[in-house]
């Protein structure tokens, strides 16, 4: 019997160790580019062009930053970005959980009808040109609120929520109808408070799409003073492939950007969704499991 | 994990499918993309009469300001209008508003699915379908001349205009750094290519000759030993192509263009090129090429020509890396790289050094939908001009640059200092030789100061030693047909076969590495790629008037 306890034991220590070996390899094939970024952003142009350290850098400089922050533009994205990710966030998750309590409620009409329907646009899409056509007729080229209404509703999401409202127990909804509650008000004051860690899922998931995503930008938008931080560095990316272009005519010569410049450009844009992702990550662990088994 | 999820109808599956097919249907049609109208043909009798004698944008009494939207299929475009000196003096000689709008071909794409067409265009890619099909969508520079702007005909050059021309005869693009054999022939094309070896190591060896494959191998040798910090040999990125190995070295060591009948030469597979791979793959196994070289993108390749990392380099662009050069110049007097001879054909040919040709490169448009078609055609003769050309290249003369009694041009002290010490200055207020939409190359050879003097004695160097590679521009498949696809997989297969030849273990690998690639051109229709090549090259002789 004990025999048999110190074997489990043993087995379980075995396996522990071996997980602990795999994910620390993981983490570090993971954090030393990471780090080799960060470190070569704050370099001098000499050290890196000389290259040959990954951990520290033999010459820091601010030489890069500096260079990315005189450009007025890049507060400009920054204010784009913050306020599309914060605008878009708040109306999708609100918008979603809207339309996840409705579809929660078993008494709904048609219900099966408007999933069978959400569920075909998880599998497919317009596409690309389709897509065009309709912004461009819905007159948001070049308008910010482009950022904002495509990308209000997800059935994903929804479906998240639809499973999370779900196991909130019927008899909360019923003893707060009878103390004469409407529904708006049992959404907002008893189904929300309580779905909290769904919502922070979402908006996580969300938040992070919103902030990395410069493909809206880049089909929509060409007013520069709309542009993101994301487009401004694929701008600043792209630019450093040019000279690789084929066939450069002449003697054309085209300024490109030093690789400093676009390691610091990485390091600013990256670094806000670093900061916020940790402090949303206790929800996101909790809240992602929650509503995806059924009682 | 972001998806945004496309209009959710509010019908039942199969309505919304039927719907959203309408949809497409109406939008699609009714904007009609450009392929309908035959242009905008304004008319501008209470503007000017057109005389051929002189440019319309000295005779148009427009009062208002024109403004236009102009896209590049390019995301690196720098789009800014009127701020600086060059684009300043544009913007008040022919009273217009330049709105630039950058992009790559989805942008490019959504244009003409939308039917929002810019007023003018520019792409890169010749052999692309916008190119090809541009009677669909672009107006006829011959006729917007003869309607607006006869003096073009004088600034345009009647070969590039002709190698243009479409089915219909009409020729609706006109690219930059397109050469003619005129332009080859006056001799004021510098050359771009070079192999180039760093003075204090050429002098340190007793400035060897590197023209034999031995040679090559041993002085590589003496490299390492006498600078085991540098890395022997290097070569432009790989990237997506084949760095300098490819075509640059071909044209270096002056493998022929065609076959003596004149049909299409498989030049990868010529045998005094692959001699030089061979060698290149013994220097490699001697540990004197650097594995980075074939990782390196285009940014670290500079970087790394700043520093002057490689003791050698064939290298290919100068101008483009004029600036990097210059850099490590100004750090090291004395160390600067210098072009000589190099690796030399094994069979005795000369180098057949190639330069822009005269497809040229950014090709422009004159959109459909364009509103005032007038303008946008004074635009183009604007910049093709002497004064446009001088303008862009040297700026405002008494403001940036002066003329010198010789007929030659040079910039001001301020202006050159400033463009030597602080480019982004330079870049933002002066913006000379950026705005190169109709530039040439032939306006480089008024001035000094045209490129950095670490690149002149390189460009010396290849003087006489450059020869028009016409016949074999444009002579690929078109795209969309299998054997376009076919190229493409062919060419990808070709990038990855020479880096592994030069990058073999041994003898046996570098065989096997060629051996399957050519078996790979046999499963890929190679032999109708070669049919239509040839085809066409036969189609270039007739345009070009060569027998």
């Amino acid at each position: 019997m004990n025999g048999k306890v110190a074997k489990e034991d043993l087995d379980s220590r075995i396996f522990d160790t071996l997980n602990i070996i795999l994910l620390v390899i993981c983490t570090v094939i993971i954090v030393v580019p990471l780090w080799n970024v960060i470190i070569s952003s704050f370099s001098s142009g000499k050290a890196l062009a000389e290259g040959g350290f990954i951990f520290w850098s033999p010459e820091f400089s601010l030489e890069n930053y500096r260079a990315v922050f005189n450009d007025s533009s890049i507060w400009q994205a920054f204010f784009i970005s913050v306020s599309k990710t914060t605008i878009g966030v708040v109306t999708h998750v609100f918008f979603c959980a809207m339309v996840g309590y409705g579809l929660s409620k078993k008494y709904i009409r048609g219900r099966k009808l408007y999933v069978a329907m959400g569920v075909i646009t998880m599998f497919f899409s317009g596409g690309m040109i389709p897509t065009y056509l309709l912004i461009k007729s819905l007159g948001l080229l070049n308008s910010f609120w482009v950022y904002i209404i495509p990308a209000l509703f997800s059935f994903y999401d929804v479906v998240i929520l639809m499973n999370f409202f779900r196991n909130v127990p019927d008899s909360l909804e019923e003893s707060a109808k009878i103390d004469g509650a409407g529904d708006w008000h049992i959404f907002l004051k008893i189904f929300i408070p309580l779905s909290m860690p769904a919502m922070a899922t979402i908006a996580l998931f969300n938040g992070v799409g919103q902030w990395n995503d410069f493909m809206t930008t880049k089909l929509y938008i060409t007013d520069q003073s709309l542009y993101p931080l994301q487009m401004m560095l694929y701008e600043i990316i792209v630019q450093s492939q040019t000279q690789s272009m084929q066939n450069i005519g002449g003697s054309a010569v085209i300024e490109t950007t030093t690789k400093g410049v676009q390691l610091a450009t990485i390091v600013i844009t990256t670094l806000p969704i670093v900061l916020i992702y940790p402090v949303l990550q206790r929800y996101f662990i909790s809240g992602m499991m929650l509503g995806a088994v059924k009682e | 994990m972001f998806k945004m999820n496309k209009a959710a109808g509010k019908k039942g599956v199969k309505l919304c499918a039927a719907l959203l097919t309408a949809v497409i249907m109406i939008t699609g049609c009714s904007s009609g993309s450009g392929g309908a109208s035959d242009g905008n043909w304004v008319s501008i009798e209470d503007r000017y009469t057109v005389d051929p004698e002189k440019p319309a944008w000295q005779l148009d009494k427009k009062e208002e300001v024109t403004d236009l939207t102009w896209y590049v299929n390019a995301d690196w475009w720098n789009t800014d209008f009127g701020k600086d000196i060059v684009t300043k003096k544009i913007k008040e000689d022919l009273n217009i508003n330049i709105k630039f709008i950058t992009g790559d071909d989805t942008k490019l794409n959504t244009f003409f699915a939308g039917g929002d067409m810019p007023d003018l265009l520019t792409v890169f890619d010749s052999n692309s379908p916008v190119v090809q099909k541009a009677a669909t969508w672009a107006m006829p520079l011959n006729d917007l001349a003869e309607k607006y702007d006869p003096y073009f005909n004088k600034v345009a050059a009647a070969d590039t205009l002709n190698w243009f021309q479409l089915a219909d005869g009409k020729t609706y693009g006109y690219p930059n750094y397109s050469n003619t054999q005129a332009d080859y022939d006056s001799g004021n094309i510098p050359a771009k290519t070079a192999f180039i070896i760093r003075k204090d190591v050429y002098e340190a060896l007793g400035s060897p000759v590197i023209g034999t494959p031995e040679e090559f191998e041993n002085v590589m040798k003496q490299i390492k030993e006498k600078f085991p910090t540098l890395i022997p040999f290097g070569f432009n990125s790989i990237g997506e192509g084949t760095g300098s190995l490819g075509d640059t070295l071909q044209d270096f060591i002056g493998v022929p263009l065609e076959t003596e009948n004149g049909e299409f030469y498989d030049r990868n597979q010529d045998e005094d090129y692959l001699t030089w791979l061979k060698t290149l793959n013994k220097v490699y196994r001697d540990g004197n090429i650097s594995d980075d070289s074939f990782a390196d993108d285009g940014t670290a390749f500079e970087e790394k020509v700043k520093s002057g990392k490689y003791a050698t380099m064939l290298l290919d662009g100068t101008p483009q890396q004029g600036g990097n050069l210059q850099i490590y110049l100004s750090a090291n007097e004395g160390k600067e790289y210098v072009a000589i001879d190099g690796p030399q054909s094994t069979k005795g040919n000369a180098p057949t050094l190639n330069q822009s040709g005269i497809t040229g490169w950014m090709i422009n448009f004159i959109s459909k939908d364009a509103k005032d078609p007038a303008k946008a055609m004074q635009i183009f003769t604007y910049l093709l001009s002497e004064e446009g050309q001088l303008l862009m290249n040297y700026g405002i003369e008494g403001e940036t640059y002066k003329k010198n009694a010789d007929g030659t041009v040079e910039l001001l002290p301020a202006v050159k200092d400033l463009q030597l010490h602080n480019a982004d200055k330079f870049k933002k207020e002066y913006r000379m030789g950026e705005f190169m939409f109709f530039g040439h190359d032939r306006h480089k050879a008024l001035s000094a100061d045209a490129f950095p003097e670490a690149i002149k004695q390189m460009q010396e160097w290849g003087k006489g030693k450059l020869k028009p590679h016409f016949i074999l521009e444009n002579i690929s498949p078109n795209q969309g047909t299998p054997e376009a696809r076919a190229l493409s997989a062919i060419n990808a297969k070709w990038n990855s076969t020479l880096v592994s030849m030069v990058r073999a273990k041994d003898d046996a690998s570098f065989d096997n590495a060629l051996a399957a690639y050519k078996s790979f051109l046999g499963e890929n229709r190679w032999d109708d790629i070669v049919k239509i090549r040839s085809e066409k090259m036969k189609q270039n002789k007739e345009k070009l008037g060569i027998q």
